[in-house]
């Protein structure tokens, strides 16, 4: 069983030949381009949602945050379909690999970075001091900074891993105990099977909620450097 | 096997059964043929259920069963020790 719990994680590969690169291409055959003034059914439904989002999402932006805007609706699409394609049963998540969270978090974050220490130095400089600090605590409160910036990529990366990975686990889990309930107690397998419903519910919530999360850190850190 | 129409540009509704292993055979197998394959595949599905002015669940709904089905036929391996059998 232990190790049963933890081979839906491993990257899959087809004779060696890792299918993984596939299986994260796949979303993009799911958001055809739109090449009309009306399009159909599926391509209206998903321009309605974009603007909507980016619209929301760009709201707190200045000109110079607003050229980021197609890297960040791109990365709210990505994630929310990868993780709720997550959810469809047998199916590989490749957000549940911290290699590919970091290999997202960590990029943006220093693009944020870089671009305000080059337009605002001062500025950005001055972010690492909150106002109205007394002057002996300031060192210590320099130090406390630089370490709170450095962690904001590895916060995103291990946030999104953990969550999405915790809720597939839980999944296998609960639906496990449900499976082996049935002989023993028909209402206990009940009751288990309640609790698996509401869990799906809030996976489907989750999967959503993370990209949004993800994408509005990286958007917060681009108004803080723009 | 004398058929007007040479039997390389036949779709393959239209081969005869005898004809079949030389059809295959005289198929573009180039890196440029196999994703021009794909390309015609795609738009083949994409035009008949989603590309309508009416689409329904049943187009997108299709490619994720597909989905599923590639995915537990990759993990059958895994999934074959979990049957309720006696012997394993």
């Amino acid at each position: 069983m232990n190790e049963n719990l933890f081979a839906s994680f491993a990257a899959p590969s087809m004779m060696g030949l890792p299918i993984v690169v596939l299986i994260v291409m796949f979303p993009s055959i799911l958001f055809p381009t739109p090449n009309r003034l009306i399009n159909n059914r599926l391509i209206s439904i998903q321009q309605w949602l974009i603007q909507l989002t980016s619209k929301q999402m760009l709201a707190i932006h200045n000109q110079k945050g607003r050229t980021w805007a197609l890297m960040l609706m791109s990365l709210i699409l990505f994630i929310g379909s990868t993780n709720l394609l997550g959810l469809l049963p047998h199916s590989f998540t490749p957000t549940t690999q911290l290699s590919m969270n970091l290999g997202m978090a960590i990029p943006l974050w220093a693009g944020t970075v870089i671009t305000g220490f080059r337009y605002k130095t001062k500025a950005s400089l001055a972010h690492f001091l909150p106002q109205g600090t007394p002057l002996p605590l300031i060192p210590m409160l320099v130090v406390i900074e630089t370490i709170s910036l450095f962690i904001q990529p590895m916060a995103l990366a291990v946030r999104l891993t953990a969550n999405i990975t915790a809720g597939h686990l839980l999944i296998h889990l609960i639906g496990g105990a449900t499976l082996a309930l049935i002989n023993i107690s028909a209402t206990t397998a009940f009751i288990t099977f309640i609790i698996l419903i509401l869990l799906t519910i809030l996976e489907f919530a989750v999967a959503l909620i993370q990209a949004y999360v993800f994408t509005l850190l990286v958007s917060l850190y681009l108004h803080d450097n723009t | 096997m004398a058929s007007p129409v040479p039997v390389k540009e036949k779709k393959l509704m239209e081969v005869k059964l005898g004809e079949l292993p030389g059809w295959i055979l005289m198929q573009d197998f180039t890196p440029k043929g196999i994703a021009g394959a794909f390309q015609r595949g795609y738009y083949r599905y994409y035009n008949k259920y989603i590309n309508v002015k009416k689409g329904g669940f049943a187009g997108i709904s299709m490619v994720l069963a597909a989905y599923v089905l590639f995915n537990y036929c990759h993990s059958y391996k895994e999934l074959k020790h979990e049957r309720l059998r006696k012997y394993h």
